[in-house]
């Protein structure tokens, strides 16, 4: 909301500057944004009057003018306006002054008659579109008072210098105007509030029973007034008012519909005025359109009505959308003499789903949207109306056509001090609370303990008492309300609760980011493209049904997509390599769920690149499986889980190989695997991308019971032995060192893998594998473990077929 | 006797050698030499069975006495190899090499500004709650006193799954599901990912929210009032000063917008003449949004709004990593590059 200081203070005798009344409206709940200073760019332009008017010697369009601007010579000044003529009073921008736009005027010399200044069109100065000639001013202001020549034109006219921009909660539809704003300040500081005076001629017979109003649905509609004004002559608004309007953002158009904002702004009444001559049969129905009905709105669209939308017809046909937008049909323009000004009240929630569906959000639906102060119409109607005819040479006829099908009625409220107290944590006096309340323009009936408080018509905020202990708490200033720490509630069945879910997450991203993952952070939506290039199932996808753009438009199945554009993104700045993991929800449907989409806590990482950034002190390597497994099997252990099994899967999306990882049980619990080169390219993967994906939902469940669990340490020394197995490329290592396991023996504690060689062109692998031997009871002689040693070498190759 | 004198020789035999050697593998051959299995003291001993009975015990212990001598020499000249070993290793060390990088893991700026957050009111007593991403229109608005065509539903744009499906616009949305599970006393916070539909250089469709709330008998807003300025200067310092201003959201009444001394210019509004970037000259940061649970919300979830009150709170975890960190760039949050990511090491 866009607040003139100046308009401001002709309501209220404000005595702060507008930075300080900022402030305060700031600590009252109305948040300034800014001081906005309007016409700040042409505050050097001067009032002048032109002296001479010559044509000019070389030109056949410019003339030669002396300005008298207040100094001891007058100016002389080449102007291009066809207007311009001696005697005028004009805003002159003598040298050195600016303009809208950054320009600065300069001495110039036109076709060789030098020139020291500018006299400006409405559109130079910023004020209006008109660039038909140069902006002759009136004689005097709108109070009568004459200017100086010289003196600086924004302040010789009263230009509204100072704009309050105010955020405005959806709860605040009373300052929605300069008169609210004013009785809010009047009440807080103790001000007097003063309404703009007028009188209203009425002439001719009257049209309260000439001109009917209907109004078929009274939720829709509670109360609709209208007055005729008939001989306008319409042209353009005063100065005076074009130039307020437009300080406050509104483009002025003509005096008749300039008034409609006029008002709007100044009282927060929104207001219609229709072209009366075009009205067909001398009646107003308001009703609800029906499904399929059109009308062309003032902005020249056809919008295709539905029912619910309130509608303002003639005798024939809807003429607007009720406190949305007037009809293109009835519209006041330059030959309109008569005029149906209509001020009513609509139904805040009609009003809103009919401008949110149709996206038309105009000044009127975001009033009427927040609720319109039902006491104010009769009052902004006749000062709507005597300022029509003020302005336009017209009369106003007697009477007003009217229908209010639902009086507004105060709404009783409890008021309890004692509930005020207790929610506020201060204590509070009768006399405050009442003072403040009365302040505000509530009605208030004292009782003991409990009062009945009626809030105005123009507060539809306060309907509950805690919306009057707001204000009350508003008043008192929410900042010296005391400060004090509750204790916090406690119950016995919180205590020895499973790990929260919360806590869990936290204590897996410490693990991973403590072994020396980078921890990644993905929008949780994904493009359809994301997943269809990664060849994931279009089943179970949850899109979203208003997306922000393609790329968004569907929940992530899997943290894959996200994960894989960061490896992107980090190689195209040539990280040498990444190690990212991400823990967030992965969604798919459900109809079982309450939300319709199931979500579960996946855990991913991804490897690609070398093993470490620097090359000092390490054995330059890509990184490759092991690595990959390595944090697998790590994290069930680090879980106390029992060790998972890897087993390869075929045909994954977009892995290959990809291998299945399984918790104990045989319950699946996450797949391993390389991103396939084919899909890899496009993210300028040139290394392996190694990746892995765990159901971390599960693996919390799994891990809830499991504990480290103390194994007493053995007592006799352990013996080693290597075995080397020359076998076939495609026997995995799991079948040798099972085979090595499996051998009976009572001296073999464990087996595992040593190094895995492969000679060129041997067609062959060479796999050593390390056992140990141990026995509980005694220490091992190395004749025993030798004998041990032969004996399993020589039943594995029995077994596979692999020599030694 | 022979034998006797070759026994006794030994010894400045061996010191003539060593005075001949200088590596470790060299002294050990040496010592084979003299003191091996096979070696000339055990060759000599071998004669012992040779001599006569009265001479046997003379004998061995000459041999004894000259085994300790040649031990002795050995170790004397082992350590002397050791400490030359040690003092060359000394002189050439090199403390500019640089150590060894292993893997820089980083957690990310939003789950530390988060686990600082938490860690406050967890101190305080709190619980930790959460809920679903994905939401009924009910839990994010309904229940939260935001019946469908409210206004307020105009301050946060919804992206939607179905007209009654959407995903959370706040974490609000725990309150609901806690208070609809659980009676009071509660003390709860929710810490979660949000959606809006808005993009733009201060907003990213994602982003992250901490919601709090505490419902029991006798909660006041000073209780709001004391427990959040206590929050701000837990995780912003003693110094810092809070601002309580009125503002409304639909779930909560008396409503309040938390403000906090500028972090950059101190609350002055100014940094060397200039109005302060951060806060706009102002010298107040928003950094919280509150206020005393609004009875309609009490009444949707099925308490008795007479009997409890409560407040709640929500705070954007941006913005707490944002005036931490001093991150600049909201969007560089979710590109995930290592060079930001390593500055967050945990």
């Amino acid at each position: 909301m866009l607040l003139s200081f100046n308009w401001l203070k002709e309501f209220v005798p404000y005595s702060g500057t507008a930075e300080e009344l900022g402030a305060m409206l700031t600590m009252l709940g109305l948040e300034l944004e800014e001081v906005l200073h309007p016409y700040a760019e042409i505050a050097q332009v001067v009032v002048g009057r032109v002296l001479t008017c010559e044509n000019h010697p070389d030109s056949d369009h410019l003339h030669v003018c002396t300005v008298d601007v207040g100094g001891q010579e007058p100016l002389n000044i080449v102007c291009g306006a066809p207007n311009v003529a001696a005697g005028q009073l004009v805003p002159v921008a003598p040298v050195g002054a600016t303009l809208p736009g950054g320009i600065v005027i300069k001495k110039a010399k036109l076709r060789g008659v030098p020139s020291f200044g500018m006299i400006c069109s409405e559109r130079e100065l910023g004020l209006a579109d008109d660039h038909s000639g140069i902006l002759v001013l009136p004689e005097a202001d709108r109070f009568g008072r004459r200017p100086e020549l010289g003196e600086r034109f924004i302040e010789a006219y009263g230009l509204d210098q100072e704009v309050l921009d105010i955020s405005i909660t959806p709860n605040r539809a009373d300052c929605l105007s300069v008169h609210g704003f004013a009785r809010l300040i009047g009440a807080y500081l103790g001000l007097p509030v003063s309404l703009p005076e007028f009188t209203l001629e009425e002439n001719g017979e009257d049209i309260s029973m000439t001109v009917p109003v209907e109004v078929l649905d009274g939720d829709l509609c509670p109360s609709y007034t209208g007055r005729i004004i008939k001989g306008a002559k319409t042209g353009p608004s005063p100065a005076w008012m074009r130039w307020r309007l437009n300080a406050v953002g509104i483009r002025a158009i003509s005096n008749l519909v300039d008034v409609t904002n006029y008002i709007l702004m100044e009282l927060g009444q929104p207001l219609h005025a229709f072209d009366h001559n075009k009205l067909k049969g001398s009646r107003i129905i308001v009703r609800p359109a029906t499904d399929g009905e059109e009308l062309v709105t003032l902005d020249g669209q056809k919008r295709a009505l539905k029912a619910g939308d309130g509608l303002i017809c003639d005798a024939d046909r809807p003429v607007a959308l009720a406190g949305v937008m007037g009809g293109l049909e009835t519209e006041i323009t330059g030959e309109s003499e008569s005029v149906f000004l209509e001020c009513a009240v609509f139904r805040p929630s009609s009003i809103r789903l009919t401008a949110r569906r149709l996206g038309l959000n105009s000044e009127a639906s975001y009033r009427y949207e927040r609720g319109v102060d039902p006491t104010g119409m009769a009052f902004a109607l006749d000062r709507a109306a005597a300022l029509m005819a003020e302005l336009s040479g017209a009369s106003v006829c007697r009477g007003i056509c009217k229908c209010t099908p639902r009086p507004w009625k105060p709404v009783p409220v409890r008021f309890r001090r004692s509930r005020a107290e207790a929610l506020l944590g201060v204590p509070l006096t009768d006399e405050f609370c009442l003072k403040t309340l009365e302040s505000l323009g509530c009605t208030v009936q004292c009782g003991d303990a409990e009062w009945t408080v009626c809030a105005p018509g123009w507060r539809y905020d306060l309907t509950r008492e805690a919306d009057l202990i707001e204000e009350i708490a508003i008043f008192k200033g929410v900042d010296r309300l005391g400060e004090t720490l509750p204790s916090i509630p406690h119950n016995l069945e919180s205590f020895g609760a499973p790990e929260s879910r919360h806590a869990f997450m936290m204590r897996v991203k410490h693990w991973a980011a403590g072994l020396g993952l980078n921890e990644a952070v993905n929008y949780s939506f994904v493009g359809t493209a994301d997943l269809d290039f990664l060849g994931l199932p279009e089943d179970g996808r949850v899109r979203i049904m208003n997306p922000l753009t393609a790329e968004q438009d569907v929940l992530r199945t899997e943290l894959a997509p996200g994960l894989f554009q960061d490896v992107r993104r980090n190689l195209a700045q040539s990280a040498p390599g990444v190690r990212l993991f991400e823990i967030a929800e992965c969604f798919t449907q459900d109809v079982s769920s309450d939300t319709t989409v199931r979500e579960v806590r996946h855990m991913a990482m991804v490897l690609t690149g070398t093993r470490f950034d620097e090359v000092w002190g390490h054995e330059q390597a890509d990184m490759d499986y092991a690595d990959i497994r390595g944090l697998v099997e790590k994290l069930f252990a680090w879980l106390h889980l029992d060790t998972p099994s890897f087993a390869l899967a075929d045909g994954h999306a977009y892995l290959a190989p990809a291998v299945r990882v399984s918790m104990a049980d045989g319950t699946a619990a996450g797949i391993i695997g390389r991103l396939k080169p084919a899909l890899a390219d496009s993210y300028l993967a040139k290394k392996p991308v190694w990746y892995a994906d765990v159901d971390l939902d599960l693996l919390r469940k799994a891990s809830q019971d499991r504990r480290a669990a103390f194994k007493a340490l053995p007592v006799f020394p352990a013996v080693r032995r290597d075995i080397t197995f020359i076998a076939p490329l495609d026997m995995h290592a799991e079948t040798l060192l099972s085979a090595v396991r499996g051998v009976k023996g009572q001296l073999l504690d464990s087996a595992e893998l040593l190094y895995v060689y492969e000679p060129e062109g041997a067609g062959v692998r060479n796999v050593t594998c390390r056992l140990t031997f141990r026995r509980e009871d005694r220490t091992l002689q190395d004749g025993e473990v030798d004998k041990e040693r032969e004996k399993i070498a020589a039943a594995v190759v029995r077994q596979l077929g692999v020599t030694v | 006797m022979d034998l006797l004198e070759q026994l006794n020789g030994l010894a400045s035999k061996l010191e003539e050698q060593l005075r001949q050697i200088t590596t470790a593998a060299e002294l050990e051959a040496a010592r084979i030499d003299f003191l091996g299995r096979k070696g000339r003291l055990a060759e000599l001993m071998s004669h012992l069975r040779d001599l006569s009975p009265q001479d046997r015990p003379g004998f061995g212990q000459a041999a004894n006495a000259v085994k300790q001598r040649l031990l002795d020499i050995f170790e004397e000249r082992r350590k002397r190899q050791e400490e030359e070993k040690e003092s060359a290793f000394l002189a050439k060390f090199d403390p500019s090499l640089p150590g060894r990088s292993v893997w820089n893991g980083s957690l990310h700026p939003i789950t530390l500004a988060m686990q600082e957050v938490c860690s406050v009111f967890q101190n305080m007593g709190y619980e930790i709650a959460g809920g679903p991403e994905v939401e009924t229109d009910f839990n994010c608005f309904e229940a939260l006193n935001m019946p469908p065509e409210h206004p307020a539903r105009d301050m946060q744009d919804t992206l939607y799954i179905t007209d009654k499906i959407l995903l959370r616009t706040h974490t609000s949305c725990v309150q609901v599901r806690t208070m609809m599970k659980r009676r009071p006393p509660l003390a709860i916070i929710g810490p979660g990912k949000v959606y809006r539909r808005d993009s733009d250089v201060t907003h990213t469709p994602m982003f992250h929210q901490i919601e709090g709330l505490l419902v029991d008998k006798h909660v006041t807003m000073a209780d709001l009032r004391g427990t959040l300025t206590a929050f701000v200067r837990a995780v912003f310092g003693s110094s810092t000063r809070v601002r309580f201003r009125p503002s409304f959201f639909p779930f909560t009444e008396p409503s309040a917008e938390v403000d906090m001394s500028c972090t950059q210019c101190g609350g002055h509004g100014h940094v060397d003449g200039q109005p302060c970037r951060v806060c706009k000259g102002s010298g107040w940061l928003e950094i919280l949004g509150s206020g005393m649970v609004d009875p309609a919300v009490f009444q949707a979830v099925g308490y008795d709004p007479e009997a409890f009150t409560g407040f709640a709170f929500g705070l954007g975890v941006e913005r707490i990593a944002m005036l931490k960190y001093g991150l600049t760039d909201l969007r560089m949050n979710f590109e995930n590059d290592v060079r930001f990511l390593h500055q967050f090491p945990a």
